[in-house]
């Protein structure tokens, strides 16, 4: 008898953590849901298409450089986008090179100034791209995680639909203009390493 | 009498009082060390090692070893927060089963027992030493999890998820609540039930424990088991604290863990330690690291001064097994 008491207990136990651990719907409902709300993609699509392609997005590498050397109070503050306190910036740059290796997903690019960049083509990630542009402010949106959903769409889009199928073409020695978001920082300046996020690569 | 006494208890304190002076030189060598922020953070990060090292104490006391809990750690958080995130659809039924945030803890520790259960499965059905059977299980789960997330985080699981890892209650931090809730249950069934004084007497002496009647293999089935659902616990403070469950947590997180067991002075060869030893261990390697930390110790030098304290404490054990 108490054995029967027991499995009843256990049973009910399960039925309750089962209703309480998941739930059903229509899966033609959830998708028709997940368009009626904010589109993130379509935001996405449209700061990439609109934004960061657009012709004065961007500023050469070179200049960027040379301005850095010289007057970098000023780089920053024209070029830069600052989040919070701290002293990184993002940058969105454009260049030229022959490409001089491709090693696990990221290209090794030789600009025509002989500075070694490397494009980070598979792990397009963070939010990078995103402040990069400078096109998209934290105050457009109610939360961090709405914000943040910007780069998530943003970055999806130039990993899978921009870059993935671009990158499968390029071979060792072609010669490519690249345009993509650097992180610099004002206290380090003087060993920079050129890890740039892609926005776009064209083989030329 | 008074001398042996002290003796005993030195003995029984020892991780104790290197927790104690590792925090006094600490407090001396940095004034953030002793702030609240700082030992409420300690505290949060200690967490997640105590939880996964309670299990492993278990596996230790039977004189084994588990080193796919960083790896199951991994698998569980990544499937929980899929599941969290994206559910389950069934195209074909035009069916979508959605999980809340219980659902996908329950799923993670179900996995994570399942996971531990094999391991277990694996050392008394094919008498494969743990060592190798664990470690394969580190391999294929950490593939697997590579597989599941296609290398990439699972992010944004929403703020009830968030809570787990970084919310408050009762001010205290709610993974601290959970981890003692666990160290609790973990302690009452190593030293207040059978099973524990099984895991004990295995662990002391395993042919010994087999003539006197023990169904070993059903304790290493349920200790491997429990010390899986462990890690999956763990998965969840880490997965729920970054809200994104990376594709590589819990990595080398069971070398952390081996040595809060060892530091708290259970030894490797089984039989003997405790559950509140670990926990001590596991705080002195928390501290430690967020000592180095605030010292501004390279990353480097940080891993040597661990490794060291490790080597120290397993000298401390097999001089004080040569003294029994």
């Amino acid at each position: 008898m108490n054995k029967i008491y027991r499995y009843i207990i256990a049973a009910v136990l399960v039925l309750f953590l089962g209703y309480k651990s998941i739930y059903f719907k229509k899966l033609s409902e959830v998708k028709q849901l997940d368009k009626s709300g904010f589109d993130y993609d379509a935001y996405a699509d449209t700061l990439y298409n609109k934004g960061i392609l657009s012709e004065d997005m961007g500023v050469g590498l070179d200049e960027l450089m040379f301005m850095i050397q010289t007057k970098p109070d000023s780089a920053f503050s024209i070029y830069g986008n600052r989040l919070g306190i701290g002293n990184s910036a993002y940058f969105m740059v454009k260049g030229n090179g022959r490409i001089s290796a491709v090693q696990d997903g990221s290209l090794k690019i030789l600009t025509e100034k002989g500075e070694s960049v490397t494009l980070d083509s598979k792990y397009i990630f963070g939010n990078d791209l995103r402040d990069a542009s400078r096109l998209v402010k934290l105050t457009d949106f109610k939360t961090n995680a709405e914000f943040n959903k910007v780069s998530e769409a943003l970055n999806t889009l130039v990993r899978e639909k921009v870059i993935a199928p671009t990158v499968q073409r390029l071979r060792e020695g072609d010669k490519i203009s690249f345009m993509g978001a650097l992180k610099l920082n004002r206290k380090h300046l003087s060993d920079i390493e050129f890890m740039i996020i892609p926005a776009q690569i064209t083989l030329q | 009498m008074t001398v042996s006494f002290n003796k005993e208890f030195l003995k029984k304190s020892q991780s104790l009082i290197a927790l104690f002076l590792l925090c006094l030189v600490l407090s001396l060598l940095s004034d953030k060390f002793l702030t609240g922020t700082n030992l409420w953070n300690v505290l949060r990060q200690i967490s997640v090692n105590v939880c996964i090292s309670v299990g492993m104490t278990l596996v230790v006391l039977m004189a084994g070893i588990d080193l796919s809990v960083g790896s199951v750690l991994g698998l569980t958080a990544a499937l929980s927060a899929g599941l969290l995130k994206n559910g389950l659809g069934f195209e074909s039924l035009d069916l979508f089963v959605g999980f809340t945030v219980l659902g996908g803890v329950l799923v993670a520790m179900l996995v994570g027992l399942f996971l531990g259960f094999l391991n277990g499965w694996f050392i008394t059905k094919f008498s494969i030493p743990p060592f190798v059977a664990t470690l394969a299980m580190l391999t294929i789960a950490r593939g697997l999890t590579m597989l599941y997330t296609q290398g990439m985080p699972i992010s944004n699981l929403g703020s009830s998820f968030e809570f787990i890892g970084s919310g408050w209650f009762l001010g205290i931090p709610v993974p601290v609540w959970i981890s003692a809730f666990f160290v609790l249950i973990v302690l009452f069934l190593s030293k207040k039930t059978t099973f524990g004084r099984y895991i004990y007497a295995i662990g002391g002496n395993e042919k010994a424990a087999f003539l006197s009647g023990i169904n070993i293999n059903r304790v290493k089935l349920i200790v491997y088991g429990i010390a899986g659902m462990m890690a999956s616990v763990a998965g969840i403070l880490v997965t729920s604290r970054l809200n994104s469950a990376q594709p590589n947590a819990g990595a080398s997180y069971e070398l952390d863990s081996i040595a809060a067991v060892v530091i708290g002075g259970t030894s490797l060869s089984g039989g003997v330690g405790s559950v509140t030893g670990t926990v001590i261990g596991a705080a002195i390697i928390g501290v430690l690291n967020n000592g180095l930390v605030l010292l501004n110790v390279s990353p480097f030098w940080q891993q040597v001064v661990k490794g060291l304290v490790i080597l120290v404490a397993v000298i401390i054990d097999k001089i004080n097994q040569k003294k029994d």
